[in-house]
């Protein structure tokens, strides 16, 4: 009786553990290891590149991440494959971005990159009916800190006035840089509710100048001794 | 059907098997002894002519050089039909081997059947299972992918520390100063030859000592095994009930035999063959090696001594382990052989299979290594701590993630394990706490004051102090309210 019992007890559990691998392994065949095999200097799927060197910043499918959201398609069409490659490669100054590239001392050989790119290139990029003319990636004009400021009041105090969204803390100013601030404030940011440059003043899109004067204006703003402790106690005091 | 007799016959007059062959599967058994508990033998029986079978089929592709074997691994897993079945089979069937050698040893410790008169039994199964875990090893070696490179620079490093000879052993075992095509000849040779040709020889010899004094009667509380007595009472015993091997209790032995054969089926089937790894290439750096399951509890055991007594516990405690296992049936080779009076037994039996399974499991996971790609690949932290977060709290979520402190500490799951993880850490740790372990470190965590900015340390500090359930107030220090109170009078 008890033999009975250990021999459908085994039966049963390798049955058990047949269903449960089937779920985990998907198939059954020759094992699916190419991508394992290769020397990691080889590998040049975007999938894989970008799950073990971005995704934990920039989010598991470019967005959602602490990190700007690479795949807001506002995003793709303004930036321009030269500089992504330069941020990428080199890492962005001012910024937490770090360097990949192997040029920089990172482990991302060229082609990895430019795999990297034409990959963000073919999944997020979509072709948008050119309404209003963008403002451009990089910076051309001077911005004008006061004019900027005035903007400021008007167009984005309305969400960035409490405590919790303050984007003239100047901590934070200290780890963004002037193009990243520059990015956010024509490309939005989708994944967090942050309007793009078209919608966040209503009925009249940001130029070129506008944004150069916004970034100019948080600029002014930044402090030589920035993150001091226990920033909030002013404010309580 | 009387030309095969004649045949038979005609066979069996000059070879003179039969006899003995009938004797043997005639040969009386206990009646309680005809139990589901005496199968694993017979099982690691079958699973070593498994073992044989695949391992000749493997043998026909493998190339033993070592520019050659890996591809050729490689060519059995992608380009022959079934190939990566037949490495599965074998690499299952190994796993399989060492589990059922170990719990056939654990039974028959169990049922004190290696007491008189089968103290060389037991012996001889004290070699059969270092051979069977010399199989594991060398097997392990002939996969010659980055795990078994670096296995192999373990085990040399290991064979270094022996005093005297130790440069000497080294050499011996890699055939030269170096991992190079010498090692794996040297590893080809005893894994298909030496090693195998004892293990056979041995296991048959095990099989027929078996076989001769008769298998270990079921053990009673009370049946004391005495030198003088012991042969006649377990003749009567069988005399009075017993019954014949065949049939009487060699279905059970096939049953589980069958069984375990298509469990290691199923398992091959299903999770498919071990490896290869990368490449054995010495260049490629980014690699965490591990040696295979039955090793991990060593590989455990050395990454948590600390490093003086290593060399020690390496050369000292398997000698005094195999000198253990070898003595037990001489110090200990009459007396009870039920567990009900042997307290001891039992108590040192689950001890092992304790820490076993806890340093295995804890070999499996290596909470002792930073997990090097955490910083950069693998899930963000959660969107529920950065979706609402302030900007320069999701900043600090960054910082978190480029000063690589995931590497260490996990949040949500994802991480490595040699800190604790921080999931909750704003609960337990108020901010000059948290401010204090960033910039000073302690324990075993480095101090960060010298590479972190002050807004670095602000951004990441304001980052930790939301990690903390919605519905529980973050820790805080009462003595900073007091002053609050304080303060707010004299300044307005
Ligand atoms: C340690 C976190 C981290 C990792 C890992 C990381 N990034 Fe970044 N990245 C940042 C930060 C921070 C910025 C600055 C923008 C911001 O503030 O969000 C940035 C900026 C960028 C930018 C420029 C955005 C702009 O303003 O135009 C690109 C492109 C980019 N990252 C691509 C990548 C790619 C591709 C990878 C993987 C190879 C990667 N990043 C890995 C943190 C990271
Ligand atoms: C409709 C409300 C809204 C308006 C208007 C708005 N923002 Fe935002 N902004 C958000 C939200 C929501 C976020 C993401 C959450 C957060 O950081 O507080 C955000 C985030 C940002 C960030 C990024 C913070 C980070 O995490 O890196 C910047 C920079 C920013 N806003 C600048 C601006 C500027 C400049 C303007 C005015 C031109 C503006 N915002 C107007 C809602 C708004
Ligand atoms: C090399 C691995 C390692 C790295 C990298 C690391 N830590 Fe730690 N951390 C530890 C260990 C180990 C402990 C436990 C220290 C102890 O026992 O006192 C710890 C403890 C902590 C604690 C206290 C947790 C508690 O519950 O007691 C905090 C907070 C913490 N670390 C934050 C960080 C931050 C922030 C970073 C990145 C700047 C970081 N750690 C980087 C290993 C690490």
């Amino acid at each position: 009786m008890r033999g009975c019992a250990f021999t459908g007890g085994l039966v049963l559990l390798s049955l058990a553990l047949f269903v449960t691998c089937m779920g985990c392994h998907g198939r059954i065949g020759e094992p699916n290891d190419q991508d394992e095999l290769m020397r990691p200097e080889e590998v040049i799927s975007f999938d894989r590149l970008y799950q073990q060197n971005c995704s934990a910043c920039h989010g598991e499918n470019g967005s959602g991440g602490p990190a700007l959201d690479l795949s807001n398609p506002t995003y793709q069409a303004l930036v321009d494959d030269a500089s992504l490659k330069r941020w990428i490669t080199s890492g962005m100054p001012g910024t937490q971005m770090p360097a990949f590239g192997e040029s920089a001392g990172g482990f991302l050989t060229e082609q990895q990159i430019d795999a990297l790119v034409a990959g963000m290139r073919a999944r997020w990029m979509f072709k948008k009916s050119a309404g209003v003319a963008m403002p451009s990636y990089l910076a051309t004009i001077v911005g004008n800190a006061g004019h900027g400021e005035a903007i400021f009041q008007a167009s984005c105090v309305s969400c960035h006035r409490q405590d919790k969204q303050k984007i003239t803390n100047t901590s934070y100013l200290a780890l963004v840089s002037d193009q990243s601030l520059r990015t956010i404030v024509i490309a939005g940011r989708p994944d967090l509710g942050q309007p793009d440059w078209e919608h966040v003043r209503p009925g009249q899109p940001l130029a070129d100048q506008d944004v150069s004067d916004i970034v100019a204006y948080l600029h002014s703003l930044r402090s030589d001794t920035p993150g001091q402790p226990y920033p909030d106690e002013s404010a309580k005091r | 059907m009387r030309r095969l007799k004649v045949l038979y016959e005609w066979f069996d007059r000059r070879l003179q098997l039969g006899e003995p062959i009938k004797e043997m599967a005639l040969h009386p058994v206990p009646n309680k002894t005809a139990s589901w508990w005496y199968v694993f033998g017979s099982a690691a029986f079958v699973l070593l002519m498994l073992q044989i079978v695949t391992g000749i089929l493997l043998a026909l592709v493998y190339v033993p050089s070592a520019g050659q074997a890996w591809n050729s691994l490689n060519v059995l897993n992608h380009q022959l039909t079934l190939g990566w079945f037949l490495r599965a089979m074998h690499g299952w069937g190994s796993n399989f081997m060492v589990a059922v050698v170990l719990i056939h040893m654990a039974q028959v410790f169990l049922f004190g059947a290696y007491k008189f008169p089968r103290e060389l039994t037991w012996v001889l199964g004290v070699f059969l299972l270092l051979m069977t875990l010399g199989m594991a090893f060398t097997g392990q070696v002939l996969r010659f992918d980055q795990d078994a490179y670096w296995g192999l620079g373990i085990g040399a490093s290991i064979a270094s520390r022996v005093p005297f000879v130790g440069n000497w052993a080294v050499h011996m075992m890699l055939g030269g100063p170096i991992i190079a095509g010498a090692t794996l000849s040297r590893f080809f040779a005893f894994h298909v030859f030496v090693i195998p040709g004892m293990l056979l020889a041995f296991a048959c010899l095990h099989v027929w000592m078996v076989l001769k004094l008769g298998i270990n009667e079921w053990p009673m509380p009370g049946r004391i095994v005495r030198r003088a007595t012991y042969a006649a009472e377990y003749h009567k015993l069988t005399k009075k009930d017993g019954r014949a091997f065949v049939p009487g209790a060699v279905w059970k032995d096939a049953f589980f035999s069958a069984a375990i054969l298509a469990a290691v089926a199923v398992c091959a089937a299903v999770l498919g063959p071990y490896g290869p790894g990368g490449r054995p290439d010495p260049t490629i750096i980014q690699t965490a090696p591990k040696p295979d399951f039955f090793f991990l509890w060593l590989y455990a055991v050395l990454s948590y001594l600390p490093p003086s007594l290593e060399t020690p516990f390496l050369l000292i405690a398997p000698a005094l382990g195999i000198a253990g296992l070898v003595a037990l049936p001489f110090c200990a080779g009459e007396g009870e052989k039920s567990w009900h009076r042997r307290p001891v037994a039992i108590l040192m039996l689950t001890s092992i299979a304790l820490a076993w399974s806890v340093l295995t499991h804890l070999g499996t996971f290596t909470p002792w290594s930073p997990k090097m790609t955490a910083w950069s690949g693998g899930s963000p932290v959660p969107v529920r701590y950065t979706h609402d977060a302030s900007p320069l709290q999701r900043q600090g979520a960054i910082v978190f993630q480029s000063k690589q402190c995931r590497n260490c500490h996990s949040i949500a799951g994802v991480g490595g394990q040699r800190g604790p993880a921080l999931d909750l850490v704003a609960s337990r740790m108020t901010e000059d706490q948290l401010i204090r372990q960033v910039l000073q470190g302690g324990g075993n965590m480095p101090a960060y004051g010298k590479n972190l900015s002050p807004s670095e340390v602000t951004a990441l500090v304001s980052f930790l102090e939301t990690l903390h359930p919605a519905n529980e107030p973050p820790a805080a220090d009462a003595s900073r309210n007091a002053a609050a109170v304080l303060v707010t009078p004299a300044h307005q």
